[in-house]
């Protein structure tokens, strides 16, 4: 199997003084093969976000590196990086995913927009990702009426629409209830296994953990236990 | 596409917020239609007046007369030069003019006058004498049967030597060949009130003008009406190439007084305008920075998403244009028509207003291109130009900050 990224001694510090500065991420060095369903856990402040974030080139790395299919990325910026992160990477966040202006479909079509895919090819793959994950119907709403696992769910179809490498998802469940939040899940694992696209979320919730084919531990911004299950 | 639809929409987000940055844009916008279309208004038809009355739009003298008159500062063939402009497609006509300050008598009283000798039937077409005349007919210039020459005269100089139509009048000046010039004309007509500038002025046929000078058939000035009121300076240019050795000069050298305080007056207006524009932009500013900061997480996903930084600049000088243009498009509405009305019809003044030594007392607006245009252009440009700041504070969000603000 090949790894779709990969980190090597990656750190992400704040502040400059050595007595305050927090090592967010210190020296994590993981691989994340292609087709992983992986979960990244551990306490509040533990680190998992800036992770996330280095992963997906929202953020520079202090030091080390971060491979994206063979492509370093910790030293890519402005519309370079801007354009690499709309074709190979979709997120999900906690909350407020979605353009409040657009409808459901117009939020999966904009970053399709974005990579220049033709009108008749747009209004398919939207049609088609809505279907996916149960929204048939739903297309013409404004976030703001929608559930907020509806609301979700259209945040899944957009960072999978574009067909991206890898999909990072941080605390998507967390604004939900625990039976919504379940079923989002349940949803991300099946789009995982029928489609092969690569998840990688972060946690603390047991139940939804437990969903995970591997967890990545975090503590004090250093990986703890990665385990296999 | 998309990215209109989504300018118009985030516009109408905040409904009310765009509608009083709209409200202030358009009132900024029409303030300054109407404004211009005053301005523009007011100095056209003092303009058109001092054009009329007697300057027209081009006037030719000989050597320096316009800045320092002297009787031998003649143009001396007059008649081949009015063949030249009487062939020339661009003038409507002209006028021939002689000038000579004089002494005017009665029997009983005598005043200062200001003697103008015209070539009677050219005048009639070129300027208003003719229809200022308040009492008696427009004079020929035949003699009658004791032999004298007819007069039009100012009715201050009426008024003083206390004549009226039909009463003698006596002129002494000096002419032009130094010998003592008087002569005695019969009073046809009196020419104003005694207000207007023409007070104290005789008008005289122009050849009874020359012979009472001595100035055989030379004249001193030439005023010559156009077709086109714009084509004053191109014309005068191309009127000079053709007599280099007369002195040919548009309207706002003639009127050079006047054409300067109003240049002045139209940059201050200009400067005035801008002034309110940019007092009007700093609450849009204001707005524009507002709605961004707002959205600060929004930009944060469309960042993170692949949108590049310069597209959401874009986004933002999109939006803020869009609101500009269809505030605009809301003061065209409005100050069309009202312009229209005050340019057909005007008002009456409460109290004369003096613009550039012409004194009115109805004001007119402009229709016009510059009237319109102006102050959009002027909109337009500063929406843009606001727009930069906050456009690059968008751009520059990190979506890593904005994921962690809520
Ligand atoms: N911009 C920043 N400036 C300073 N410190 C920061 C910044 N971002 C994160 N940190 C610190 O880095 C550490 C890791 O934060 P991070 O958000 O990655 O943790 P987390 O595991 O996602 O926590 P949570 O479960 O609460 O979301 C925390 O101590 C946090 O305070
Ligand atoms: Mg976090």
């Amino acid at each position: 199997m090949t790894a779709v990224i990969s980190t090597f001694e990656v750190c992400r510090y704040f502040g400059d003084d050595q007595e305050t500065m927090v090592k967010a991420v210190d020296r994590v060095s993981i691989e994340i093969e292609r087709g992983e369903f992986t979960a990244i856990v551990g306490p509040s402040g533990s680190g998992k976000t800036t992770l996330l974030h280095l992963l997906g080139g929202l953020d520079n790395p202090t030091s080390g590196s971060v491979e994206l299919s063979g492509t370093n990325i910790a030293d890519m910026s402005g519309a370079t990086l801007s354009d690499f992160r709309r074709d190979h990477i979709g997120f999900i966040f906690q909350s407020y995913n979605l353009i409040p202006v657009f409808s459901a479909e117009e939020n999966i079509e904009y970053i399709m927009l974005l990579q220049g895919v033709d009108a008749s090819e747009r209004k398919r793959r939207v049609a088609d990702m809505l279907q996916q994950v149960g929204l048939e119907g739903l297309g013409n709403r404004r976030p703001n009426k929608l559930s907020g696992g509806q609301q979700q769910r259209v945040a899944i179809a957009r960072a999978m629409v574009s067909r991206p490498q890898i999909i990072l998802a941080d605390e998507p469940t967390a604004n939900l209830d625990s039976k919504n939040g379940i079923a989002l899940l349940d949803l991300m694992k099946e789009l995982n296994q029928q489609s092969k696209m690569t998840f990688v979320f972060s946690t603390h919730d047991e139940k939804i953990m437990s969903r995970a084919s591997r967890l990545i531990h975090m503590h004090d911004g250093e990986i703890e236990l990665d385990e296999l299950r | 596409m998309l990215l209109l639809k989504l300018a118009f929409r985030n516009i109408f987000r905040q409904r009310r917020r765009s509608l009083l940055t709209a409200l202030s844009l358009g009132g900024g916008y029409i303030l300054c239609v109407f404004s211009f279309s005053l301005s523009e208004g007011s100095y056209n038809s003092a303009i058109s007046f001092f054009i009329l009355d007697h300057t027209g739009h081009i006037q030719i003298h000989q050597d320096d007369y316009l800045l320092r008159p002297k009787i031998h500062k003649t143009i001396d063939d007059p008649q081949g030069l009015s063949e030249l402009l009487d062939a020339n497609d661009e003038i409507i006509s002209h006028t021939l003019r002689v000038f000579a300050p004089a002494i005017a008598y009665s029997d009983t009283d005598n005043a200062p006058a200001r003697v103008i000798g015209v070539a009677l039937e050219r005048e009639r077409s070129t300027s208003t004498l003719a229809v200022k005349i308040s009492a008696g007919v427009y004079i020929d210039d035949t003699l009658d049967a004791e032999g004298y020459y007819s007069a039009m005269i100012g009715a201050g100089i009426a008024n003083n030597l206390n004549i009226g139509l039909d009463d003698e009048l006596i002129l002494i000046s000096q002419g032009a060949d130094g010998s003592i010039a008087n002569d005695i004309y019969i009073v046809r007509a009196i020419v104003g009130d005694r207000t207007s500038p023409d007070r104290a002025t005789v008008f005289l046929p122009l050849i009874a003008a020359q012979e009472f000078l001595s100035m055989v058939d030379s004249v001193h000035e030439i005023s010559i009406l156009l077709q086109d009121d714009g084509a004053a300076r191109s014309v005068a240019t191309s009127l000079q190439e053709q007599l280099p050795e007369l002195s040919v000069a548009p309207w706002q050298v003639v009127e050079s007084t006047f054409y300067q305080s109003m240049q002045a007056d139209k940059q201050g207006n200009v400067f005035f305008m801008g002034f309110i524009i940019f007092i009007v932009f700093i609450g849009v500013l204001n707005t524009v920075l507002m709605s961004v900061l707002e959205r600060t997480r929004e930009f944060g996903v469309l960042k993170a998403i692949g949108s590049r930084p310069f597209k959401i600049a874009l986004m933002i000088t999109c939006e803020t244009s869009l609101l500009a243009s269809l505030s605009l498009i809301a003061g065209l509405l409005v100050s069309v028509p009202f312009t229209a009305w005050f340019s057909a019809v005007g008002f009456e003044l409460a109290e004369p207003m003096n613009i550039g030594g012409i004194v009115m007392s109805h004001m007119t607006g402009e229709m016009s291109l510059y009237v319109f245009g102006a102050p959009l252009l002027l909109i337009i440009f500063f929406a843009i130009i606001i727009s930069i700041p906050a456009g690059i504070r968008a751009a520059r969000i990190s979506p890593t900050e904005a994921m962690r603000s809520h």
